[in-house]
């Protein structure tokens, strides 16, 4: 191998040939996707995001939650997400063309939040699971990101946003109370919405029994 | 390459050798600087890292520790501990090592040393600025490219003047046969540039919508890890072990074929960390033909070298360069083997998203690449400071803090992951049992990573005497085992 | 040299400008070094080789079964046969069309098919629609493909408006939303089929301003051919269920 030239193009192409692939064929096909209208209500699938609920995205990444939760079903065939209730069905493309910065992490050391919206939908459990998650969940190794509210004393009446049912050693001293702040509350809007549950072409609901 | 004649071009062990040993001397005297400043601050990086990645692990046993300070939450020290020990250490310990080797192959000096000197010094800026932007929050979340948008283009920048000069080096050889390790220092310094700009732009300065993202960022990230550090780690073996035995590699064709394989295999491997994940079918089935594949250039390389090494294994007791890279090369075919299994679907369900894949990912960059690049700086450092490694035992103790350290972590992940992997199939099983399996061995991860951090506390020990010239002044090399006559070649 | 962690050392610089480096000057450690790494030429196993070829085949065969067709929209292989299959047949022109309705026409006919009073004329049960006499089914695909503007009597009211032209739309497209559109709310007028959508907008190709209404009555009124329509209804083909 002496030749130099016919080696650079030898390199170059067998790159520029996985770079057409996994870079340049998504990009086309895969990054101008539109959302689907929905027959029913004359909405979009999936649904447009709240202004506080992008701003939570970035509170996600800044926070590094991507290293312990995925946000992606995998279809039936291939594993039992479905049956552990992961979602009601697998993810696609489609799916994540709102998001700014697609979560779909790489680590389930804490649970897939795909569809945290689904079952979760008090924002009070999750300010308090993220403000101490063992408040909650005794078992849970999740950080606590009390870092995220404002611990502070009662002026005359209680906050109407303060955190409610904290007991026990997580409960704020008397005449003390939690608020979250801006980044709390964004980051609860972006967790509520976290909804894969409608129908699309490339991905259709099961067949509801 | 003018005066080839065509049995030199097709059996190239016949290319005399013809670097006398001054020529030598004015070659390393060249590199001197600029390799010995890329190895110093990769050793500091490397204990910033070893550092981080301790608390992060004990944060996974202990989730209430340091947990006070946005800066110090998982989700901050976990980027950053990857980060500092990818673009901090692995990244200028391989660029030192690829220069070091270039320059010796290409049997020239290196010119403008003070220009990778000052690209050396940017490269630190760039990796300080990006490891305080994550602890910050400005990470954007996206693996592998958590630098800050802000922090890029100086790597970038830095990169550029250390990548344009490897290649005129290679353009300006000195005539005669063009080594194995050459190939693949060579594409790697072409490679990088194009997967780091196609990263940035589309993830971090313009980022395409929707799921793209994640064929990009594991196209690259893979690709990181599989275009540029393997090569550079391969190069160094490829030279090393010849060197250290003074015997020929086994087989040319199998070193073409190791690396054309490479070359057009890995590259697609990127899809198998995103199995089951939101992309066309035949995306993930390219990517795990593709992983699967790479059963050729492993086997093949695993070959070459073992059939180089057959009959000298002894060579080990005494050589730590050998030991080190040895230990790395089979690490690599180990972990290349591992790489191929878990891209099997029906594998890949269990193993996917669990601590399993940490372990796979410590194998390969701590096992193969820093194992490969630790024997590569015992070779190169004392011929370009002109003193001795000052202790053989602390380097023995080096060696085993590290392959213990990173065999017990790769141990308990593995085994921790897989159980942890059943418990998140099964659909009768909690949650909470997936952690109740796991923490156990989380726990020997933590203690692992004591051990890894002690040996690099031995490394930083023995370089900062050799930068120093101090300590025990030895005339010969430092050996495992002393009075070898095999060891005069170190 | 200019490394600021490097202590200042004798010899070395001298050396630099020697043209020739003293022998006793080298450092030990590269005086004792072995010969450049070199190569050997052992060839490679046939056995190896072979193995290599029957992975290599494996794959090949592992990739056809595994592709979905290659398409980006599929996403499961296990589902490529069904989706693959569900695409050889036409998609149901209602279903398209009703897409396409939802997209470009809703906003002034409105969701119930009966437009603004006075600003959008009606499509439930107006005359354009469903090419009663004197009105044509070629006059409804025209001022589709090519807009329309001023006065215009719909159900005994008169509107004086402009329509967009579609042309932009595929023919299957407005052959399906002018077939969703005559089917729904009431209507019950025959499927517009993409043939014709498609002879209709060859024969206009070269009309580039939107209709008037009294321009297109003065065409002879035509039916959409009956024969045409046949592909209207594919999803409810014999071998499958019976449809609702």
């Amino acid at each position: 191998m002496n030749k130099l030239p016919l080696f650079v193009i030898g390199v170059l192409c067998t790159f520029a040939f996985s770079w057409l692939g996994l870079v340049v064929y998504p990009f086309v096909k895969l990054g101008h996707l539109e959302p689907v209208p929905d027959e029913e209500t004359g909405g979009y699938f999936p649904p447009t995001l709240s202004g506080a609920a992008v701003a939570g995205q970035q509170v996600y990444a800044a926070n590094g939650c991507i290293y312990c939760h995925s946000q992606q079903v995998r279809p039936a065939s291939l594993s039992t997400d479905i049956a552990k209730e992961v979602g009601p069905r697998r993810t696609v493309a489609r799916d994540y063309l709102r998001e700014r910065t697609v979560f779909l992490g790489t680590m389930r050391t804490g649970p897939d939040l795909a569809n945290v919206g689904l079952r979760k939908t008090d924002p009070n459990w999750l300010h308090r699971h993220l403000y101490e998650p063992r408040s909650v969940t005794p078992w849970s190794i999740m950080p606590s990101y009390r870092y995220l509210y404002k611990m502070q004393k009662i002026q005359g009446q209680p906050s109407a946003n303060a955190l409610r049912e904290l007991s026990g050693r997580h409960a704020p001293e008397p005449g003390y109370e939690v608020v979250p702040t801006d980044d709390a509350n964004a980051l609860v809007a972006y967790l509520l919405s976290l909804k894969r549950n409608y129908p699309l072409p490339e991905a259709p609901l099961p067949a509801a029994k | 390459m003018k005066s080839q004649s065509l049995l030199t071009s097709i059996h190239p062990a016949t290319v005399p050798d013809s670097l006398a040993s001054h020529e030598r001397a004015e070659i390393d005297a060249s590199t001197r600087g600029p390799v010995l400043l890329f190895f110093g601050c990769s050793v500091f990086w490397l204990l910033v890292g070893s550092l981080l990645g301790l608390v992060a692990a004990w944060k996974m046993t202990h989730p209430g520790l340091l947990d006070s300070m946005a800066w110090l939450t998982f989700g901050r020290i976990r980027p950053a501990h990857l980060n500092v020990v990818v673009y901090g250490w692995a990244f200028q310990a391989g660029i030192g090592v690829a220069l070091w080797l270039m320059a010796r192959l290409c049997r020239i000096p290196l010119l403008h040393a003070k220009l990778l000197v000052s690209a050396t010094l940017f490269w630190n800026l760039g990796v300080l600025i990006g490891v305080l932007g994550i602890l910050a929050g400005d990470s954007r979340s996206v693996e592998w490219l958590e630098l800050p948008g802000y922090a890029t283009p100086i790597l970038f920048l830095a990169y550029a003047c250390i990548g344009v000069w490897a290649v005129i080096m290679f353009r300006y050889r000195r005539p005669g046969h063009v080594y194995v390790s050459q190939w693949y220092l060579l594409a790697a310094f072409l490679w990088f540039p194009w997967l780091y700009a196609t990263a940035n732009i589309l993830l971090i300065w313009q980022p395409v919508q929707g799921s793209a993202q994640g064929a990009v960022n594991w196209w690259f990230a893979r690709n990181v890890l599989g275009l540029w550090l393997t090569p550079i780690g391969l190069a160094s073996a490829f030279y090393m072990i010849p060197k250290v035995l003074g015997r020929p590699i086994h087989s040319y064709y199998l070193s073409l074929l190791g690396f054309w394989a490479l070359a057009l295999f890995y590259s697609w491997n990127g899809m198998h960390h995103l199995i089951g994940g939101p992309f066309p079918a035949w995306m993930i089935s390219a990517s795990v033909v593709a992983s699967i594949l790479m059963i050729i250039p492993v086997i093949t390389v695993a070959i070459n070298h073992h059939m180089t090494m057959k009959g000298h294994f002894e060579a080990l007791k005494w050589s730590p360069t050998l030991r080190f890279t040895v230990f790395g090369a089979m690490a690599y075919t180990v972990v290349s083997l591992q790489g191929c299994l878990m891209a099997i679907p029906s594998l890949n369900t269990i193993t996917h998203f669990t601590d399993y894949t940490i372990g796979h990912a410590h194998l390969g960059l701590y096992g193969f690449f820093s194992m490969m690049m630790f024997g590569a700086i015992y070779y190169i450092v004392p011929r370009l400071v002109g003193w001795e490694w000052p202790s053989a035992t602390m380097i023995r103790w080096h060696f085993w803090l590290a392959a213990t350290g990173v065999l017990l972590m790769v141990g308990a992940l593995t085994i921790g992951g897989l159980l942890q992997g059943l418990a998140l199939y099964d659909p009768k099983v909690s949650f909470q049992s997936s952690l109740d399996f796991a923490t156990p061995f989380r726990w020997v991860r933590g203690i692992s990573g004591f051990l890894l951090l002690a040996g690099h506390l031995v490394f930083a020990c023995l370089f900062v005497q050799m930068l120093l010239k101090i300590g025990h002044r030895r005339t010969g090399p430092a050996l495992f085992t002393e009075s070898k006559t095999e060891a005069a070649s170190l | 040299m200019t490394s600021p962690t490097l202590p200042p050392e004798e010899g070395f610089n001298e050396k630099d400008h020697h043209e020739e480096i003293d022998l006793a000057e080298v450092h030990a450690s590269i005086l004792r070094e072995q010969a450049d790494p070199k190569e050997g030429g052992e060839p490679i196993p046939l056995w190896l080789l072979t193995i290599f070829f029957a992975i290599v085949f494996w794959a090949g065969l592992y990739l056809a079964n595994n592709s979905g067709g290659f398409r980006a929209d599929v996403f499961d292989p296990s589902q490529a046969v069904q989706v693959a299959g569900g695409d050889t047949g036409p998609v149901d022109p209602k279903v398209l069309g009703k897409r396409v309705f939802t997209q470009s026409c809703v906003v002034c006919h409105q969701p119930t098919g009966l437009g603004l009073p006075g600003v959008f004329p009606p499509l439930a049960g107006s005359e354009w629609v469903l090419g009663t006499d004197p009105h044509g089914d070629n006059h409804l695909v025209k001022l589709v493909l090519k807009g329309m503007q001023g006065p215009v009597k719909v159900k005994d009211v008169d509107y004086n408006n402009a329509m967009p032209a579609w042309t932009q739309l595929s023919d299957e497209q407005i052959a399906g939303v002018l077939t969703y559109i005559r089917s729904e709310w009431g209507n019950a007028a025959p499927p517009i089929s993409t043939e014709y959508v498609k002879s209709i907008r060859e024969k206009t190709a070269d009309r580039t301003d939107p209709w008037t209404a009294k321009e297109l009555l003065d065409i002879p009124a035509e039916k959409v051919p009956a024969a045409e329509s046949a592909p209207s209804a594919p999803p409810a083909a014999p071998p499958a269920p019976p449809a609702t």
